[in-house]
């Protein structure tokens, strides 16, 4: 079947984050497949980001943000629930309501979906979500959806285990798969991503204290900025390194700054399905990761398109960048292989996958 | 939505198979667990084992309801299983898939979705998925899942010979999906006429599938309803008979097997088989009587001869001696063993020591090699255990009503306790009691004690008989203390051991005996004795059948319910008082609040488990010089062992968490609970516990993971160190750095556990330990002293062969063995007084001063033995191992170590074999030194004397 309504339901349309790149992602894939696709967020952002023209339409089901929790929440709840419905009620036999995060998914409960079928997600490993209040959230207000769907079959299967019975797993698409590689010949080692404790840059400055000496050219180009920037700063001065990191701040050009190194390293303290490694790997640079969550080694074939270490192992780590750092042949072995092997996330092969759980949830 | 919702061939994705006989009430359940499926693509067979209730019109009328979605279909006669009617189902479906389903479970409402799900995305034969079994009749429901293990998360395979235990343990055929193409390919059909028909089917299927997919989702509810019916004659007639059809199942299977030549899962069938299938049956034997018994072995043993007997190896001693002793048929020493079985912790047999090695009894053992190995049981330590830890078997001989005094209120009552290895001998002091207790919890001061008038020591056994006045000393509340256990206390030289009474020879115990209740004989004036499902004796109040009626009515009403919801208010309440967030609250609201007392030092040593290392080295010297001062040591678990001239508290107790925030000093090695804060009036003098070879703190990956609020946290604890003491720059590079600690905590001092190994370095005369030990003046002293491990749990396997080893050195070298406090050794009798297990002694220091030279591993003991001066072997079997999948060293121990290093048991020999201590002692001499020097530069033997110079210097009496 083809040619399916499908609402995409996140807190917010436009708020920079990972949820929402990836639900505009999605919105243009099926748009470009013959769905007819509307992208619904909960709240609008203070300072919202510029879009641009989109080739579907959006809802912000409130200007702001929504009342404190209490009487007033709950009776604006109602209110916009019936907006959703008024939505829902226009789809055509087969319509799909895809809800990005659990939050949105409290005001997609009190619409009426009937004839719909409902996905809800988390775009976050098991362990991530069982630190934070979530994972009672998911529990409760996905224990009914048609289908419940995470990053990977591993933390499918944990959620699985935890009750959700209806749980079940589609992978992120890869953003792009550019014509050109990285050359791979700068001595530097990459890192982007926000700087925050999450991102354990901390942990990735500790490494590269026992792997730098004995690199002497190469370098640490640190792409992000964030709330911890400042401690991060003082921690690699202390630890003496000041010469071979360097601060680049935010970029918006990944695959320019993939092409300024030869080894990407990713050292966070939890991941969903990171996108950054599946943006180095299809710029064919080889990486070095903490496996910290089922979407690292579910993206990272260990040993054969990229290394692994143990969470919080720097050591480990270290070892693997060192590895990386002395052989260009083995770079350009797994670079190459990198790029190949992530082209099962390409976006028409993620997008079928979608369209045949679409008809699956039909039978 | 009405009509079975069809794919594109106009047949449903699946078929479930519903079977019923006799079962009306149950069915529409059943049904209607399909028919509410999310999975719309579903149809309904439902088969009829020709019921005589209503069980046929009620399918039909469900098909009638849901027409193209349910069919019905009887069979035109009974068949009597569950077989028949699923063969027919089988043949009915029209399905791509195939489940069966009995008429008294239902289908969780996502299975067949995720059945379909899983057998589409890999192509499976056969998806199977979680049971769980619903015990419908109990109190909550109680949920058990089937074999869970096997379902921990999605995984598939081509042929079950890549996971034997599927096999082997989940026999069942409901819960799962079969592909019904694959059904018929196979030819695959249950067997008819026969119990047990699923553990063929499911082999058989198994066996054929090519590929199988399981899943962690929960799909089938077996609802299970237990049924307290007592085990009448016909009762145990039908239980022979199904054994003999289980036995009968277990062949066919094997046959399947042998002709597959799967001889690896035949094995894992065979080792499952004695391990679950035998135990299960064995449990019950000691309550039949002989005739049953011989039936029951008569089956299993001709079962047991086709078991592989190197499957015996693989399970634990005492189900292999079970299993052994049932094939002889040796039922004097067959029921003990059972008894042991039920019982793990209780030594039930008297065993016999032959040739250093322990048997579960003297015989077999001569006549058949076999036997020899499997009745040794000295890995299980027995030997080891002192009297006051035994707990051995007393069975019951006799248990009389004496008819002569009073109304039957007398109970003549006699047994024999096992003695094991003649631990008690034969001229000991013996004396015994019998101890009546109310078995609720919460009612202990309802105990009773009544005298034993002999104990005799008879060899093998302890013997002894009482005479309880039960009608005159036995005095029930009733209601409340409806059961009572007894036990048999016996003394032997002063030192305690508690039996239970093992009874459960059939009709050995009957008869009402009369009581004398406390409260009124309307609810308790007779109590009959009974057998616990563990086999021991025990007494039931006889209900009066009037007062029983208004009690329960009571209990079920208002009253009752208004006094159960307030005894347990009260316990919640207890719970909360007793618990640790109000003791945290207690501590800091309450006693930090009350003035610091001073001179007040509160010690503790590895979190109160020890009277050891620096905090005793501390407090011994500040004894040593008369000190005034208030001195509290904390303990975990015993105080035995812990000094009598200081106050003792139990770790965590009110007590110690008032003598905690009150103190003037802290003095440990290892941390105060983290959650306790400490106020600025008291010092915390941190001693730590060891220099670091592995990677500490956060410099350990486990640390760095965490997130910086709980860094933050850790970091609090760590920084109530206000001294920190330091054994080298080694110790600040590695240790400070990973605590993060500021410099001037840093004591540079050296460990005062330490002195006495410096004061030690170059003694000549042995200290009176080795007296202690029995260790003759001729031999030298080797000490073994290997790091904690994980694996293995908590017994610690030694990496070298111990009796070898005795037989090799033990002319020449005592082996003293130290495992790590949380790990386990056992040490066979026959390298008694060559190899001795010195794991119980509190401190490490007096054995480090008396060994004359030291093995081991990663210990950090090597850092403290490094200043005796005397040789060191390093023996690291798992460095690679330890190095990389551990946290990380912080240096090679290889290229530092100050002595040999093997990495083998043979280079372990050839070492001590080849070159004797001295010549190791020069060979490595400046080893050692450099290793002094780097690890221990201020270990200079005077820690304890400057510490308490520079703290409690003040505290000398005038």
């Amino acid at each position: 079947m083809t040619g399916r309504d499908i609402f995409l339901v996140s807190n917010s349309v436009d708020e920079l984050g990972g949820v929402t790149s990836w639900s505009h992602q999605m919105a243009r894939l099926f748009t470009e497949r013959g769905h007819r696709v509307h992208v619904i967020g909960i709240t609008t952002p203070e300072d919202p980001h510029d879009l641009g023209e989109l080739p579907y339409p959006t809802t912000r089901l409130y200007a702001g943000q929504p009342p404190a929790p209490g009487r007033a929440r709950d009776a604006s709840m109602r209110d916009k629930a019936g907006v959703l419905t008024n939505l829902f009620r226009a789809a055509r036999p087969g319509g799909v309501v895809i809800v990005t995060q659990v939050w949105a998914m409290e005001w997609v409960k009190l619409a009426d979906t009937a004839g719909l079928t409902v996905i809800g997600m988390s775009h976050e490993s098991f362990e991530t979500s069982k630190r934070s209040s979530r994972f009672r959230r998911v529990l409760k207000h996905y224990a009914d959806v048609d289908r419940m769907l995470v990053l990977t079959r591993e933390d499918a299967d944990l959620w699985i285990g935890a009750g959700l019975n209806n749980a079940s797993y589609l992978p992120n698409a890869v953003p792009w798969l550019p014509e050109v590689p990285s050359p791979r010949t700068e001595k530097a080692v990459i890192s982007i991503g926000r700087l925050s404790d999450e991102k354990g840059v901390d942990m990735l400055l500790d490494t590269w204290a026992e792997v730098a000496s004995r690199h002497p050219g190469w370098v640490l180009k640190i792409y992000g900025s964030g709330e911890d920037e400042e401690i991060l700063r003082k921690q690699c001065t202390a630890l003496g390194l000041d010469d071979s990191v360097l601060w680049m701040g935010r970029t918006s050009d990944v695959p320019g700054a993939l092409r300024g190194g030869s080894v990407f390293a990713l050292s966070s303290r939890g991941e969903g399905f990171p996108l950054a490694l599946m943006e180095a790997m299809a710029m064919g640079v080889p990486c070095a990761a903490f496996d910290c969550a089922p979407g690292v080694h579910e993206i990272i074939r260990d040993g054969e398109d990229g290394l692994l270490a143990r969470p919080g192992n720097t050591g480990e780590l270290a070892r693997k960048l060192d590895l990386l750092m002395s052989d260009a042949g083995l770079r350009d072995r797994m670079g190459d292989a990198a790029r190949e092997n992530i082209r099962r996330y390409g976006a028409d092969e993620i997008a079928g996958r979608w369209e045949a759980l679409f008809g699956f949830l039909d039978r | 939505m009405n009509g079975v919702k069809v794919d594109g061939d106009q047949r449903p994705a699946m078929s479930v198979v519903v079977i019923v006989y006799n079962d009306e009430a149950r069915l529409p359940t059943a049904v209607r667990s399909v028919l509410e499926q999310t999975l719309r693509s579903v149809e309904v067979v439902i088969v009829d084992d020709h019921s005589t209730d209503g069980s046929y019109e009620v399918a039909r009328r469900l098909a009638a309801e849901h027409p193209g979605r349910v069919r019905a279909h009887r069979l035109p006669e009974n068949s009597g299983g569950c077989g028949a009617p699923r063969n027919r189902g089988i043949q009915e479906a029209r399905g791509a898939y195939v489940l069966f389903l009995d008429s008294d479970d239902v289908l969780e409402r996502d299975a067949c979705r995720n059945f379909l799900e899983a057998a589409e995305t890999t192509g499976a034969d056969l998806v199977s998925g979680m049971c769980v079994r619903v015990h419908v009749d109990s109190r909550h429901r109680k949920e058990v899942k089937w074999y869970p293990w096997l379902y921990a998360r999605t995984r598939t395979f081509d042929l079950i010979t890549e996971l034997p235990d599927l096999l082997v343990f989940d026999t069942l055929s409901t819960n799962k999906c079969y592909r019904r193409q694959f059904l018929l390919d196979a030819g695959l059909e249950f067997p008819v006429g026969i119990h047990y028909e699923d553990l063929l089917f499911s082999a058989q299927a198994y066996v054929a599938a090519r590929r199988i997919t399981l899943i962690p989702n929960r799909v089938y509810d077996w609802n299970v309803v237990e049924k307290a019916s007592a085990k009448s004659i016909s009762n145990r007639r039908a239980e022979i008979a199904n054994f003999a059809h289980r036995m009968e199942m277990h062949r066919r299977v094997d046959r399947l097997l042998a002709d597959q030549g799967m001889t690896e899962l035949k094995f894992r069938k065979d080792v499952k088989f004695l391990k679950h299938d035998l135990v299960l049956h064995l449990r019950d034997l000691p309550f039949r009587d002989a005739a049953y018994r011989q039936e029951f072995a008569a089956l299993a043993r001709a079962y047991l001869a086709s078991i592989d007997p190197a499957a015996y190896d693989e399970i634990e001693p005492i189900h292999a001696v079970c299993a052994y002793l049932l094939r002889m048929s040796d039922w004097d020493n067959l029921l003990p063993a059972v008894d042991t079985l039920t019982n793990r912790d209780k030594v039930s047999a008297p065993l016999t020591e032959r040739d250093g090695r322990v048997y579960w009894c003297a015989e077999h053992i001569d006549e058949d090699p076999f036997a020899r190995r499997i009745l040794d049981v000295t890995e299980l330590g027995y030997h080891t255990r002192p009297v006051g830890k035994l707990f051995p078997r007393n069975e019951l001989t006799e248990y009389r009503q004496d008819e002569q005094q009073g109304k039957g209120g007398v109970v003549r009552l006699a047994g024999r306790v096992t003695n094991p290895l003649g631990v008690i001998p034969g001229g000991a002091r013996l004396s015994a009691e019998l101890e009546f207790y109310a078995r609720r919890q919460g009612l202990r001061f309802q105990t009773f004690r009544f005298p034993v008038a002999a104990v005799r020591h008879e060899g093998p056994y302890v013997s002894w008989e009482a005479s309880a006045d039960l009608a005159k000393g036995l005095r029930p509340l009733g209601i409340v203390d409806a059961v009572w256990d007894v036990r048999l206390h016996l003394d032997v030289d002063g030192e305690r051991t508690t039996t239970r009474l093992t009874a459960t020879r059939p009709g050995l115990v009957s008869g009402e005996v009369p009581v004398r209740p406390r409260l009124t004989r309307l609810v308790a004036d007779r109590i009959e004795p009974e057998v616990s499902s563990r086999g021991h004796l025990a007494f039931r109040l006889v209900p009066g059948k009037k007062a029983n009626d208004l009690v329960v009515r009571g209990l079920r009403g208002t009253p009752g319910r208004l006094a159960k919801t307030g005894y347990r208010k009260a316990k919640a309440l207890r719970a909360k008082a007793t618990g640790g967030e109000t003791k945290l609250r207690l501590y800091h609201d309450c006693f930090q609040r009350m003035p610091v007392r001073k001179r007040l030092v509160v010690f503790e040593s590895h979190l109160g488990r020890q009277y050891s290392d620096s905090p005793r080295a501390i407090y011994e010297e500040m004894r040593r010089q008369g000190l005034d001062f208030e001195a509290v040591w904390s303990y975990t678990g015993r105080p035995q062992g812990f000094p009598a001239d200081a106050t003792l508290v139990r770790r965590w107790s009110l007590p110690y968490l008032r003598a905690l925030a009150r103190a003037e000093f802290w003095i440990d090695n290892q941390s105060y609970p983290l959650k306790l804060t400490k106020r600025p009036g008291t010092t915390y003098i941190q001693t730590w516990h060891g220099s670091a070879l592995k990677r500490m703190g956060f410099d350990e990956a486990g640390w760095k993971l965490k997130s910086r609020a709980e860094q933050a946290e850790q970091q609090r604890s760590l920084d109530r160190f206000d001294h920190f003491l330091i054994r080298s720059e080694h110790d600040v590079r590695t240790l400070a750095k990973a605590f993060r600690l500021r410099e001037k905590t840093l004591l540079r001092v050296g460990y005062p556990r330490n002195d006495a190994l410096v004061a030690a370095r170059g003694a000549t005369e042995r200290p009176p330990l080795a007296d202690e030990l029995g260790i003759p003046a001729g031999k030298k002293v080797l000490l073994y002293a290997p790091t904690f491990r994980h694996h293995g749990q908590r017994r610690f396997a030694l990496p070298f062969d111990v009796d070898r080893f005795a037989e090799e050195f033990g002319d020449q070298y005592v082996l003293l063995v130290r495992a790590h406090y949380l790990n386990h050794v056992v040490l066979p009798p026959s390298v008694r007084g060559r190899v001795i297990d010195v794991s119980d002694h509190h401190d490490v220091t007096p054995l480090l001063a008396l060994a004359d030279a030291l093995i081991t591993d990663y210990s950090s003991v090597m850092f403290d033995y490094a200043l005796l001066d005397r040789p060191m072997l390093f023996f690291p079997h798992d460095y690679e191992e330890y190095v990389h999948e551990g946290r990380g060293t912080y240096f090679d121990l290889l290229e530092r170590a100050p002595g040999p290093v093997v990495r083998t048991e043979d280079e372990l020999r050839s070492v001590l074999a080849t070159s004797s201590l001295e010549e190791q002692s020069v060979k490595y001499a400046a080893a050692r030194e450099r290793f002094v020097a780097d690890f221990g530069e201020y270990d200079e033997g005077t820690a304890a004397q400057r510490i308490v110079e520079e703290f409690f210097g003040k505290w000398r009496k005038a």
